[in-house]
């Protein structure tokens, strides 16, 4: 009787929901990463460490950060500036434009990766004339980092637009009434407010890139030490039958990334946390 | 009257370092996504186009482009139904009840969005591959999961697993429970209260996670790569195949391939264009 | 269909949301559950309709115990707050749902659907919007709608919860006269949860008033306005003045404002006072008065004759105020002390406007 009590829902469903809920997730997402970290485990400490540690892969996690970093604070920038030209001016095409943002969520990536090569190829559309000015685009870093560029550049833009669309106009009217240019305004009122969206668009951007491989792996010219980025080099490892190794690089990637994500949440949380009023 | 007077002069004279500032941003907006968006786009199209129409059809017609679009056909068949079917259910139990660690829970489910593709792929091989935990079991039974369609399927599902769910959770936290608690005092069962009110109610946002879940899982490369094997008109989808096309060089074949994943692209903006303005209208 | 609740408590984490309720409500009673946010009358209204689940007690309809059945077993109709309208569906299909969801063996037919939801159509009075969706309506449609769905499904009880908070005054009003009709025509056990007196006295044949959980009270609207239980109730049902006395701080006075007789000559046992404001609300006029002996603020209520036949006052006059029905209430004992009319109020009384 008592346990009937406390088991009253009003809405049906909750136990064949939840039980298919979490049995489903097991199987797909959590049994199988477990069982990373468990063949990752299956290493010595000292071989682990050599493994994750080793020149090749260090250099790859080198390369993988800082290209992943230039091309997020590069989407930080426009898409900023993207998010506030849809949002505040009017252009004929403006509803085609703001679709076509989408494009790198929609278009699979190995398809963005031949096609961003192609063009930046020293004889392609674009990368002809940076190969005049004796910059090579394709096959170097500078290839990398136009290929995460693309892939994360809605990342910013989406997460920027709606805020900018929310923010009352009245703050920047008091400001002009008050006195403010307006790059007082942007730089005072504006930016203070989209700032936090900016930086969740910005970590979130970083985060895709650290795992990029389709769009990239096509660019790169995978060349060890060089343009070799980590999931390449996992691809590698498990090419070569080295599960173990595969799975030590896996789970330094992982952890990083849950941190990375782990700290957007929390920063999320605390901002709005902060800003909210009552 | 003297206040309007004001306030046009006061546009006429702002309006010109405005406009030219407005312009400038809209310059600047737009010539970034031409460089990075809309020229690969165009570049793709154009590349597949340039040894002529015949060309193009062909390569889209011979015998393991077709295997590879059916194999990228299967795959979206499977993996839309499926994780349509747990992104309800997890929606359900998460926006109609409370329960201690949902936020635990929900951070679990978006574990594959943090999670490199080749790492989604590396996972199943570690589990399902010959070398991996149930491998020697597999080979006994002679069950074929890696570099195989089922490896293929799999990490599909894994990569789109967050896709409906997460569309699903803000509108049906939005809309709360009472509309549900109103079909059940009225007599209504549990499936009635769910179809009848629940789904007509969720219906454009479940489309929006489908067709997101759809244009991944038939564009996936990094996980399926992993799982795949690259064997010719077996296990090859439309990204894979249009990679070994482009290794061998043949890059016509190979864009032509890519353009129907294009094309896919452009068919998903376009209706998620759609469903937006459907849902603001409602 | 008569409702018992027995021993009933429910609460919410710590919270105790509803504190050991009992309550015995006739067949064709019409309740209004009344008291102040969070005092649990929602929670109870929901409780009957086995939308909450009770930690303790019973609840029983006609003596059967129905704790444990559910809600579509006990064939409630509810009307909630906000209506939970199905948005998606015409008002028609709206008031169908419950007769079109019944397994097929029991469910009318289409032409005896229709018939049965244009005759709901015309008890609300709303016959032309049978193909208007919710969005298209007024709050005060809405609501009638939303009793008209709850209708169809010919509940033996009608629960209703907040059913004009959302209005504005003038249709609330209205729907008020309406929902007391309906009432009448077709007799069924009604309770209504609000936080406002006057809905309560002006529709209710009992009113039930909570507060933290618990019940304080029940009655007839004049029951509970005339003869309050105790403080709580007293102040709950109309304006109030309200004097502490320091010295023995358990007793406070209470007397309403329309209780004070104002006049410019003294007669009985009146007190001076002055006055600090005159707020002219339409029929009714409220004088703000300082008293000279403790300098408390209270009010005196008149109405609008009253006011113009007595000689003219302004701000600042001196008048005596005469205290006609005062009420202490002890509030460790929660008795009613009634001294009547009779007690000199001590110097020593400190008071509070409320």
């Amino acid at each position: 009787m008592a346990n009937k009590r406390k088991r009253h829902r009003v809405l049906p469903g909750f136990g064949l929901s939840m039980g298919y809920t979490l049995i489903y997730l097991s199987l797909i997402v959590l049994i199988p990463i477990a069982f990373l970290f468990l063949k990752a485990s299956t290493l010595s400490l000292a071989d682990f460490w050599e493994t994750v540690t080793d020149d090749r892969v260090v250099a790859s996690y080198k390369l993988t950060i800082y290209t992943s970093l230039i091309a997020a604070l590069v989407n930080a920038v426009f898409g900023t500036l993207i998010a506030w030209v849809l949002v505040r001016y009017d252009f004929y095409g403006k509803r085609i434009i703001d679709a076509l943002v989408d494009l790198p969520f929609a278009l699979p990536t190995a398809v963005a990766g031949i096609a961003l090569t192609t063009i930046y190829a020293p004889n392609g559309w674009i990368g002809q004339y940076f190969e005049a000015m004796g910059i090579k685009v394709a096959y170097t870093p500078l290839g990398i980092m136009v290929a995460l560029t693309f892939i994360g550049l809605p990342f910013v833009v989406r997460s920027v637009q709606p805020v900018l669309q929310d923010l009352d106009r009245q703050y920047e009217e008091a400001a002009s009434t008050l006195g403010a240019s307006s790059t007082q305004i942007f730089v005072k009122i504006i930016l203070p407010a989209i700032f936090p969206a900016i930086l969740t668009g910005f970590a979130l951007a970083f985060a895709r890139a650290l795992g990029e491989y389709g769009s990239v792996v096509f660019i790169s010219g995978n060349m060890p030490m060089k343009t070799e980025i980590v999931p390449l080099l996992i691809i590698t490892k498990l090419e070569q039958f080295n599960y173990a190794g595969a799975a030590a690089i896996a789970v330094v990637m992982l952890v990083f990334s849950f941190v990375l994500l782990f700290l957007i949440n929390f920063w999320q949380w605390r901002t709005t946390k902060k800003y909210q009023m009552n | 009257m003297i206040v309007q007077e004001l306030r046009e002069k006061n546009v006429k004279a702002n309006a010109e370092p405005d406009l030219l500032k407005k312009w400038a941003l809209i310059t600047i907006a737009l010539g970034f996504l031409g460089l990075f968006i809309l020229v690969p786009l165009i570049a793709v199209f154009s590349e597949g186009l340039n040894k002529g129409i015949e060309l193009y059809f062909a390569s889209l017609t011979e015998r393991d482009a077709l295997s590879a679009i059916k194999l990228t056909l299967l795959t979206a068949a499977i993996t839309i139904p499926v994780n349509t079917i747990f992104g309800v259910l997890a929606a359900w139990s998460i926006t109609k009840f409370n329960f201690r660690g949902k936020n635990i829970l929900i951070t679990l489910i978006d574990i594959p969005f943090a999670v490199s593709p080749v790492i989604a792929g590396l996972v199943f091989v570690l589990l399902f591959g010959s070398r991996g935990v149930l491998g020697p079991f597999l080979e006994a039974n002679d069950i074929k999961i890696i570099f195989a369609v089922p490896g293929i399927i799999l990490a599909t599902i894994f990569v789109t697993f967050p896709f409906v769910v997460r569309e699903l959770l803000p509108i049906m936290e939005e809309q709360g429970t009472e509309e549900e608690q109103a079909a059940i005092t009225l007599g209504a069962s549990g499936w009635q209260m769910f179809f009848r009110v629940t789904l007509p109610n969720i219906k454009w946002g479940l489309l929006y996670g489908v067709i997101l879940c759809n244009a991944r899982a038939m564009g996936e490369f990094g996980a399926v790569s992993v799982v795949s094997g690259h064997i010719r008109g077996l296990t090859n989808t439309i990204p894979l195949h249009v990679e070994i096309l482009y290794n061998e060089y043949n890059f016509t074949a190979a864009f032509a391939a890519a353009s129907l994943l294009a094309l896919l692209a452009i068919l998903t903006l376009i209706l998620k264009s759609v469903v937006e303005w459907k849902t603001k209208k409602h | 269909m008569g409702i018992t609740i027995k021993d009933v408590s429910k609460a919410f984490g710590n919270f105790p949301a509803v504190n050991n309720v009992n309550l015995e409500i006739p067949t064709g009673d019409f309740v209004a559950l009344l008291g102040p946010s969070g005092s649990g009358k929602t929670t109870l209204l929901r409780l009957i309709a086995g939308l909450e689940g009770l930690d303790t007690g019973g609840i029983f309809f006609n003596d059967k115990d129905y704790t444990y059945k559910t809600i579509k077993e006990r064939n409630v109709g509810f009307v909630f707050q906000n209506y939970a309208l199905f948005k998606h569906m015409t008002i028609f299909d709206n008031i169908a749902f419950g007769l079109k969801v019944r397994p097929r063996k029991t469910r009318p037919s289409k032409k005896e659907i229709a018939d049965k939801v244009n005759e709901l159509l015309k008890l609300v009075q709303l016959e032309q919007l049978a193909n208007r969706y919710p969005s298209q309506l007024s709050g005060g449609q809405r609501q009638r709608i939303a009793l008209a769905r709850a209708l169809a499904v010919e509940p033996e009880v009608l629960l209703l919860d907040e059913p004009f908070g959302a209005l504005d005054a003038k249709v609330r009003q209205e729907l008020r006269h309406w929902l007391r009709e309906i009432h009448q025509r077709l007799n069924i056990t009604t309770i209504f949860v609000t936080h406002d007196q006057e809905e309560a006295l002006e529709m209710a044949d009992t009113v039930v008033v909570m507060n933290q959980g618990k019940i304080e009270q029940i009655g007839s609207p004049e029951e509970v306005y005339q003869k309050p239980a105790n403080a709580f109730v007293y102040s709950f049902l109309g304006r109030v003045n309200e004097f502490r006395d320091t010295e023995a701080s358990a007793a406070i006075s209470y007397i309403r404002p329309h209780e004070i007789v104002l006049r410019k000559i003294s007669q009985g046992n009146s007190i001076l006072s002055e006055v600090s404001h005159i707020h002219i609300i339409g029929s009714t006029v409220r004088v703000e008065l300082r008293r000279q002996d403790t300098g408390a603020l209270f009010e005196a209520e008149m109405s609008i004759e009253q006011y113009q036949n007595m000689t003219p006052i302004k701000r600042g006059d001196i008048l005596f105020a005469e205290f006609k029905n005062i009420i202490v209430f002890d509030h460790h004992l929660e008795n009613k002390l009634d001294h009547g009319g009779k007690i000199g109020i001590r110097n020593s009384l400190k008071s509070k406007l409320i």
